[in-house]
Order: C-alpha cells, then sequence, then structure tokens
C-alpha cells in the first residue's frame, strides 16, 4: 500500500494518531503538500461514500472532520513555506439561515468542504437574506449553502432564495439546504437545488456540481 | 359543507363539544390515551403534534410574549388549544427550553427538582446561562428561543463528574455556565438561589393555573416527570454534542464510567413525582441519538439509557420518548424493552411504516407518521389523503398515536392545512 492509500485509509477507520503521524512522516520526506491536500479531497469524497452506504453517521463525520482540520493544520505552515497555494476547486458561500442559530452543523460542512478542496466563506449564524445576496455579489460563489435546524429555518431559506431570485442571480449558483428538519418537501417549497440532512451527502453533492468545471 | 352550519366538519363538532362538556372530552381523550399506551384500540386514534411558531403566532403574539409575559403566553395557549383540537398536547407556557441540568443538581430536592427541569426566560435572566439564547434578550422579539448548549468542562475533568457528579455540577460546571449566579457562596450566589426560588413559584403557580384552565377545554391532566438519557447530559450540558462524540473515541472509559455515575441522579428526578393511576408519564428528548453509529450507540449511549427506562418502568411508570432525528438505524434495540413500555415519539424515520411502525406494533406505542413539512407546505387534499392512507395502515392495530415529527409548526403554516390534519385524523381515526 503507497503511504498515499494509507494515510487516506487511516482517516476513513478514524485512526486519528495513525493519520497524523503519516501526514509527519510524508512531510518530513519532502512529499509535496499538495498531494497531501488531494488526499485529503479523495477522504471527503470516500466519507461520502460512506455515509451515503449507512457505514459512516455524525459521530463519524465529526472525527473524520476533526483528523482532516489536524491534517490542514500540520500541512499549512509547509505550504507557506514552499510559496504554495491550494487551487480551489469551487467557491462555497454558507450561512446558518435568519432566526437560527445553530452551526454544529454548519461547522461540518466548513471542516469538510475546505478538506475537500473548497475556498468557503463562512458568514456565520443568523444570516439575514440581504447578507447572502451582497455574499454573492462580492465573492461570485459556485455554491450557496443554507443551514438551519429549526423548523422556522425553512421559511428563512424559501425567503434567502426568493431574496436571491428577486437580485437575478439565481442562475449564478447551485443552492444546497441543508440541516435536520429539511427534507423533499423543502426543497420544492424552498426552489433550493438540492438538500441534505448531513453534512457529508452535501459535499457529495457539491463535488459533484463543481466536478466537471474545474481540476 | 360547515358554510351552511348544517353539516359541520369534524373539527367543528369537537370545538364545540370541548367547550360545552369539557369533563366528558377529556375523559374520553384521556381514555384513547390511555388505550393507545396500553397497546389496544383506541375508539379513536389520538391527535397529538401541533404546536410551537404557530402557537405563539396564532393570535397575534410573538415568542417574547410566550416566553416572559404569562398573561398573553395563556391566551396564546388557550385559544390554539380552543381552535386546534388535540388528545396529547406537549405544552410548555411559558415556554421552555432544554434545563435538565438544573433538575439534576437539584435532584435531592423533589419538591421542586421537576419545577426546574425546563429553563425558562425568567430563569435565564437571573443566572445568565450560557447553554440557551431568549427572545427581546439574545435574540429579537419574533426569534424562536434556541438552545445552544456549549463546552463547560474539560475532557481532564471527567474524573470529578464521576467522582461527585451533582458537586461537580455546583462548584465547576454552575460558575462557569451562569455567570449571574456570581462567586460560589458569595451574596449574589445565595441572593440569586432565592430569586431563582421566587420566580419558579410564579412559574409553578401559572401553569397550575393554566392546567385548569385546559382541564375546561377538554384536556385531561396527566402527570409528568422527567428523565433524561445519561450520554445526552454529557452533551447537552458538558462537553457540547461534538466533544462528546470525540469524547466517545478519545476518553471511552471516562464517558462510560461518567453515564453510569448520572444514572442514579436521573432517577432521583424521575421519582420525584411518585407513579400514580390510570397513568404517570416520563418525559426523555433523546439528542445524540441519530448521531450515533450502531456501534457507539450500543456501546455509549443505549446501555445507560436503558437502565434509565427499565427502572422507571419497573417503578409504574410509562415512558415518553421523543426519538430525535432520524432513529431507523437503532429502532430494533427499542424491541429489548418490555412490552408496552410507553411512547416512542418518532421525528423523521426514513420509512414510518416500514422502519418504525411493522417493528414496533404490538410493543411499543407509536407516535409520529406525520412529515412536519407536509402541513406547511401541502394542501388539504394532498394532508387529507396522507392522514387516511397512514390511519388506514395503523388504526387497527392500535397502539398508534398520530402525529408530526416535532410538534414546531411555523408561523406561516396554513391554517387550513393543521384543520385539514385535524379533520382528517376525525374522519379516518375512528
Amino acid at each position: 500500500m503507497s503511504s498515499s492509500e494509507e494515510f487516506v485509509n487511516a482517516i476513513l477507520e478514524l485512526e486519528e494518531e495513525k493519520a497524523l503521524k503519516i501526514t509527519r512522516e510524508r512531510l518530513e520526506a519532502g512529499e509535496d503538500p499538495l498531494k497531501i491536500l488531494d488526499d485529503l479531497k479523495v477522504v471527503a469524497e470516500k466519507v461520502g461514500e460512506k455515509y451515503e452506504k449507512g457505514e459512516f453517521f455524525v459521530a463519524d463525520l465529526v472525527m473524520a472532520g476533526e483528523i482532516m482540520k489536524e491534517v490542514s493544520e500540520l500541512v499549512r505552515p509547509k505550504l507557506k513555506e514552499l510559496g504554495k497555494a491550494r487551487e480551489p476547486i469551487g467557491k462555497f458561500v454558507i450561512g446558518t439561515v435568519e432566526g437560527d442559530i445553530h452551526d454544529i452543523g454548519k461547522n461540518i460542512v466548513v471542516t469538510m468542504a475546505e478538506a475537500a478542496g473548497f475556498e468557503v466563506i463562512d458568514l456565520g449564524v443568523d444570516v439575514p437574506p440581504q447578507k447572502f445576496v451582497e455574499a454573492i455579489k462580492q465573492h461570485n460563489p459556485d455554491v450557496v449553502g443554507m443551514s438551519g435546524l429549526l423548523t422556522l429555518a425553512i421559511e428563512s431559506m424559501k425567503k434567502t432564495i426568493d431574496a436571491i431570485k428577486n437580485a437575478g442571480l439565481r442562475d449564478k449558483v447551485k443552492i444546497i439546504i441543508g440541516g435536520g428538519r429539511v427534507d423533499e418537501y423543502a426543497k420544492e417549497y424552498t426552489g433550493a437545488d438540492a438538500w441534505t440532512n448531513d453534512a457529508a451527502t452535501g459535499i457529495r453533492i457539491m463535488l459533484g456540481w463543481v466536478g466537471g468545471k474545474k481540476v | 359543507m360547515s358554510l351552511m352550519g348544517v353539516n359541520k366538519e369534524p373539527i367543528d363538532v369537537l370545538i364545540e363539544r370541548q367547550q360545552k362538556e369539557p369533563e366528558t372530552v377529556a375523559k374520553e381523550r384521556l381514555d384513547i390515551i390511555l388505550k393507545a399506551v396500553e397497546l389496544k384500540v383506541p375508539s379513536r386514534v389520538p391527535i397529538s403534534g401541533l404546536g410551537g411558531d404557530i402557537m405563539a403566532y396564532y393570535n397575534g403574539k410573538t415568542w417574547y410574549d410566550v416566553c416572559y409575559d404569562f398573561e398573553k403566553a395563556r391566551e396564546a395557549v388557550l385559544s390554539f388549544a380552543k381552535n386546534f383540537p388535540q388528545d396529547f398536547p406537549f405544552i410548555l407556557a411559558p415556554y421552555g427550553l432544554e434545563g435538565f441540568i438544573f433538575a439534576l443538581a437539584f435532584s435531592d430536592f423533589p419538591d421542586f427538582s421537576n419545577i426546574i427541569r425546563f429553563l425558562t426566560g425568567p430563569v435565564h435572566d437571573i443566572i445568565k446561562d450560557k447553554w440557551s439564547r431568549w427572545p427581546g434578550r439574545e435574540l429579537r422579539e419574533h426569534q424562536h428561543p434556541q438552545f445552544l448548549g456549549g463546552e463547560f468542562m474539560k475532557p481532564e475533568e471527567y474524573k470529578q463528574l464521576i467522582d461527585d457528579p451533582l458537586k461537580f455540577i455546583h462548584d465547576v460546571v454552575f460558575p462557569r455556565a451562569c455567570p449571574g449566579l456570581g462567586k460560589p457562596k458569595s451574596p449574589q450566589w445565595n441572593g440569586t438561589l432565592i430569586r431563582i426560588g421566587l420566580t419558579l413559584q410564579r412559574v409553578a403557580s401559572f401553569q397550575g393555573a393554566l392546567f385548569q384552565e385546559l382541564g375546561k377545554l377538554g384536556y385531561p391532566a396527566i402527570p409528568m416527570t422527567s428523565a433524561y438519557s445519561p450520554a445526552d447530559i454529557i452533551g447537552d450540558f458538558l462537553r457540547h454534542p461534538t466533544g462528546a462524540m470525540l469524547d466517545m473515541r478519545r476518553h471511552p472509559d471516562d464517558f462510560k464510567a461518567a453515564c453510569e455515575a448520572l444514572i442514579e441522579h436521573i432517577l432521583k428526578v424521575a421519582t420525584a413525582i411518585p407513579p400514580t393511576p390510570p397513568l404517570t408519564i416520563s418525559f426523555i428528548p433523546l439528542h445524540l441519538n441519530e448521531m450515533l453509529s450502531p456501534k457507539l450507540y450500543n456501546e455509549f449511549y443505549w446501555p445507560y439509557l436503558k437502565k434509565v427506562i427499565l427502572e422507571l418502568v419497573n417503578k409504574g411508570y410509562k415512558m415518553f420518548i421523543f426519538f430525535e432525528g432520524d432513529h431507523t438505524p437503532h429502532v430494533d434495540t427499542i424491541l429489548e424493552l418490555p412490552k408496552g413500555w410507553g411512547v416512542a415519539w418518532f421525528e423523521r424515520p426514513r420509512d414510518f411504516i416500514k422502519d418504525v411502525w411493522e417493528k414496533l406494533k404490538g410493543h411499543t406505542c407509536v407516535m409520529g407518521g406525520v412529515p412536519t413539512n407536509l402541513l406547511v407546505g401541502g394542501t388539504p387534499e394532498k394532508i387529507e389523503e396522507y392522514v387516511k392512507n397512514l390511519l388506514n395502515q395503523t388504526k387497527s392495530e392500535g397502539g398508534f398515536i398520530l402525529s408530526t415529527g416535532v410538534a414546531e409548526l411555523p408561523k406561516e403554516t396554513p391554517k387550513q392545512n393543521i384543520r385539514a390534519y385535524i379533520n382528517a385524523a376525525l374522519k379516518y381515526g375512528e
């Protein structure tokens, strides 16, 4: 098994110590840190697959995300030292919608999207529709993610998507809504392009959207 | 139809009856709930699951009102209860957020441990806890109060928690999470506790009066106590859910020992109100459940929750458990409980009939089946069709309570949809 495969497997097995040890070894051996980050994209994809197959649950995503974050932190100084930067695979604006201040789900998505190679603009929680509109104008993202746990979040998602339509920006972005209480009804009602109850599936959908475009 | 005043819709007949003959209606309601809990076939399938935003806003109140202005909270609850009759409502007024840590902390005080169990806005104002956010305070007046939780215990402190949970909560957690209390043993600390007591008395007497008034609308009073899943105490109040999930991998032995240590105190809270026939319910909302793989659930969550449930069922309580999120992967474990142990309310199972009902019927009283978003975004026709279909598959078996996945309907929910839901339940539930 190559160190790359071993590394990917260690994260998928949620073996924190082992994954970090391999990261250090790869960096010490002078391997291109970008290759390690490319492996994280593979991990993100596989984590999504495992979730869809029912092999992974939120607690596993949290652990995998934590390991990916730790790996990124080990890699970052080396990347800087070499004067390299990672070419983002897509731009992603995300926020918890107006009226809702829950952020567990959103934070898992942010961690995994970054690890997967997205440039993430995190608008925080209780984000009013207008702030989403402004962020789309300013950052020109490929994907907009709206998160929310409360049932009322669905109404806010609808208002936000309406505001994006009214600003003439709806065709410029793909929109995914996520949270414990969104479903197919909520997708239809809000006018989003996709819905997800979990971060991993969300990332998979987003990777599919930007897949043909870059990299 | 209803406009003619002759052929009234079923909901209108019930609205009239619950005002004209509340005692009879209350008896009927208690009877159908009991039958359902005992896995028998009631004369009509009980209706539940209506509440949330819609209750606050239906007659023009805000979330601030139902959290802080008791008179307005009363009006909101009563007018909703009058116009949208249900059999097994879950009413929190003034609105309450998750606050079981307080019940636990005062588990040696059975006279008030269940009164302090839900965190209210007025108590939040006094202790300024960091677990919750309230309308008109940290949130705007029209925003739903929200439980956020947080990290108020470090992983290396598990030992202290395990050694003496109550001491740890009072000495370490409260000073960190409730800055309003000030320093332990200071005049501010002592005075604040007295002020909490005065506030609880106000809340309790308001609630007592409100339940009397609900009785006049045909709503039976069913005594309820509170219990909790040990792992959720760690996730909700001490380590934050994310921290708890990481601890299961990084500090597995500590996590399990802490769950074990919490059980006796949880049971003290639950048994503070003795079980009285015909029915005393003990309520547990589950939180981490759907986030865990069966492996983690069966190792860190279920064994301790199961102990709590079995103890209480043995003592004569019927459990009422809210299985938050998608509990599908863990449904089979419920069959380990004795038949007729209580009511299982499912929020969002993948396939209600296949994954929940078919597995549990005849063993567990199952509650749920109606996606909340169907009431929000559906049409009266779609809702009627859905409810009719669901009831046709369940009612002949008994042991079923019709409900939404969670009693949190946004204020935009069309009134005619809620009426359609109740109408369909009355029409096809017999």
